[in-house]
């Protein structure tokens, strides 16, 4: 049975009563939708909020699935995203009035060091990093990141050629640099 | 998908497979207690960070005290003279 199947049945199976299968739900989308949140906002404490939040709106919601509009996966992370996009924005907007409320960043990347993939992806602009990591990580099809970005299709294609090509020039560019010295 | 973008570019897959997520262990429900202390607890910024690095930004910070006592009585005996 494909792994898709396999959640959509589960959700069936909540939909209709059965509250353990939502466990069952969690323990299969859990570890995507963290590294999802994760690789985009690198703030361990958040991305745990933002997946605990996602599964008490799913259970909230729980009947506003429909597996004919797509998969369950995509589901969830289209509330992750716009739960991330929600609490980034008011993050910005308190920091902003607030400045000393700004958290320590515990990886802050050293011109000294080489540039790895994780800083690469970090500087990519907000909607080409979502559009990268949903592609390359999650093997989400174009048709299915433009769902949950709510963009067009023809958008995510041009985002993910721009977002591989800055990724190229990044790293090749870091490397150049230490080839030199 | 017509064509995958990554397939020609092996060594831009390499890289990106070297980005690897450690799972913490965490579940599905918090309660708002929980969050009210990890809030408490994550570390923030010191806000007199950046004058203790330059000797005018520590020059500030021992002033700045005796200038506001000065400012908060010249106040007081504006007010009560």
């Amino acid at each position: 049975m494909k792994l898709s199947e396999r959640e959509d049945e589960l959700m069936t199976a909540y939909q209709n009563g059965d509250d353990g299968a939502l466990e069952g739900i969690y323990t299969l989308l859990k570890q995507s939708l963290y590294s999802f949140i994760f690789r985009y906002t690198r703030d361990e404490q958040l991305s745990i909020d933002i997946v605990q939040d996602t599964f008490v709106k799913l259970q909230r919601y729980k009947h506003n699935y429909n597996p004919r509009n797509g998969k369950l996966k995509s589901y969830l992370f289209q509330i992750a995203y716009r739960l991330m996009i929600t609490k980034l924005n008011r993050r910005k907007k308190w920091r902003g009035l607030l400045p000393f409320l700004t958290p320590i960043q515990t990886e802050e990347f050293h011109h000294s060091d080489r540039m790895t993939i994780r800083e690469a992806i970090a500087k990519l602009p907000e909607l080409q990093r979502a559009v990268i990591l949903l592609f390359y990580y999650h093997d989400m099809p174009q048709e299915e990141i433009a769902k949950i970005l709510e963009i067009p299709t023809g958008t995510v294609k041009s985002r993910l050629h721009t977002a591989i090509n800055r990724l190229k020039e990044e790293l090749e560019g870091d490397e150049n640099e230490s080839r030199s010295l | 998908m017509s064509h995958d973008p990554f397939k020609k570019d092996h060594h831009l897959c390499t890289k990106m497979d070297e980005y690897h997520v450690e799972i913490p262990d965490f579940p599905m429900k918090s309660s708002r207690w929980e969050r009210f202390i990890n809030l408490l607890a994550s570390p923030a910024k010191d806000p007199v960070d950046p004058f203790i690095s330059t000797t005018g930004g520590v020059m500030l910070l021992k002033v700045a005290p005796i200038i506001g006592a000065a400012a908060i009585a010249l106040i007081q005996a504006l007010i009560f003279l």
